[in-house]
């Protein structure tokens, strides 16, 4: 029977420090699709969901269990990964507007062969960075409104209008793909 | 409700169940009847379902173990930062799974007993108070003023009840008034 994550975590913070391994193993590959959907690149993505995990046995101790443990750790992967988009974005001024960077989203266009799926790929890739986490959270983590706010630091409803202003871009693109001008 | 523009508005809502049952049920006999409305409510089913299926690229086999085991060495010889004092009270007397449902009634009930103690028991703060001996010299002064005052009433009363008597015409007259 697996240990609840709280019971982990003071194993960690009373000195058994091999138990931190427990959480990695647990979360590791869910962090790190996390990461991809927020980057589309696999070698950035296995970057940060590592470095996530390193701050996060570093500041173990703030973790209090008044929320998931899984919740706490979104939020210190998504905080990553929305400072590493900005730093990109800053390298690159391409970004800034949307367009794709061919070279980041290629691993995951050569997966998409359906052409509808295409397009809400480059569509997600050119919303903004709280739209698309707020997207990534909600569809694929499944979480809720208010855990959304929790990790994105915002108000819930913040959280539902960046929801619903992302999955509107999205209801667009296709639209626009069914009827082409 | 329920024009096209208010429909769609909540098209997501109802998509995700969040919608109360009376606004569920205007929203589905708007989009029976609405074909722009339904075709919009499919787009966004599709949209959401889309993008639920995206895949991520799977990781070659033995990456996860590489990834736990870099992990292991970045954090080698590291220990979490040290939890706070009352963290590890707590997890002596049993951890957090007793107080965890009530955290907030916990804090709240806490502070409130502080607060009610050092209401109660604390001195209050003698910041706009001057000091005692000032307290004492113009306790004397009111006490003074009062009794000017008084002495004052008492001549009022005295003249008040000598009016009648013609007391101003005895006076002139040098001689002692009666009072009764």
């Amino acid at each position: 029977m697996r240990q609840p994550d709280f019971e982990v975590v003071q194993r960690v913070l009373a000195g058994e420090t091999a138990a931190f391994d427990v959480l990695v193993r647990q979360y590791q590959q869910e962090i790190y699709r996390l990461a991809y959907r927020m980057t589309r690149s696999a070698e950035d993505a296995r970057d940060l969901a590592q470095e996530a995990f390193i701050q996060a046995y570093r500041s173990l101790a703030s973790f209090r269990g008044q929320s998931r443990f899984s919740t706490w750790l979104y939020r210190i992967a998504m905080n990553l990964c929305l400072t590493h988009l900005k730093s990109v974005a800053r390298r690159d001024p391409a970004e800034v507007d949307g367009n794709l960077a061919d070279q980041r989203a290629d691993s995951l266009m050569t997966l998409l062969t359906n052409e509808r799926d295409r397009a809400l790929a480059e569509a997600i890739e050119a919303l903004p960075p709280q739209q698309k986490a707020t997207l990534t959270l909600r569809v694929h983590q499944g979480l809720s409104h208010k855990e959304i706010a929790e990790v994105l630091d915002c108000s819930e409803g913040t959280a539902k209008a960046n929801y619903f202003h992302a999955v509107r871009s999205l209801q667009r693109k296709l639209q626009a793909f069914r009827d082409p001008e | 409700m329920t024009g096209c523009d208010t429909v769609r508005e909540r098209l997501l809502a109802h998509h995700e169940g969040d919608l109360e049952a009376e606004e569920r049920r205007a929203v589905e006999a708007h989009l029976a009847t609405c074909p722009r409305c339904t075709r919009e409510a499919g787009l966004l089913r599709e949209a959401l379902e889309r993008v639920q299926a995206m895949p991520v690229p799977d990781e070659p086999p033995g990456s996860w173990e590489a990834f736990g085991a870099a992990v292991r060495r970045r954090i080698a010889g590291e220990r979490p930062s040290r939890p706070a004092w009352w963290t590890r009270v707590v997890a002596r007397l049993g951890g957090f799974s007793l107080l965890r449902p009530v955290p907030a009634l916990a804090a709240a009930t806490a502070l409130g007993l502080l607060l009610a103690f050092g209401l109660t028991r604390m001195p209050r703060p003698a910041r706009d108070l001057p000091p005692v001996e000032v307290l004492a010299i113009s306790e004397d002064l009111a006490i003074g003023q009062n009794l000017e005052m008084l002495e004052s009433l008492d001549l009022l009363e005295e003249m008040e009840v000598l009016e009648p008597l013609d007391i101003l015409q005895h006076l002139d007259g040098g001689r002692q008034p009666r009072l009764s």
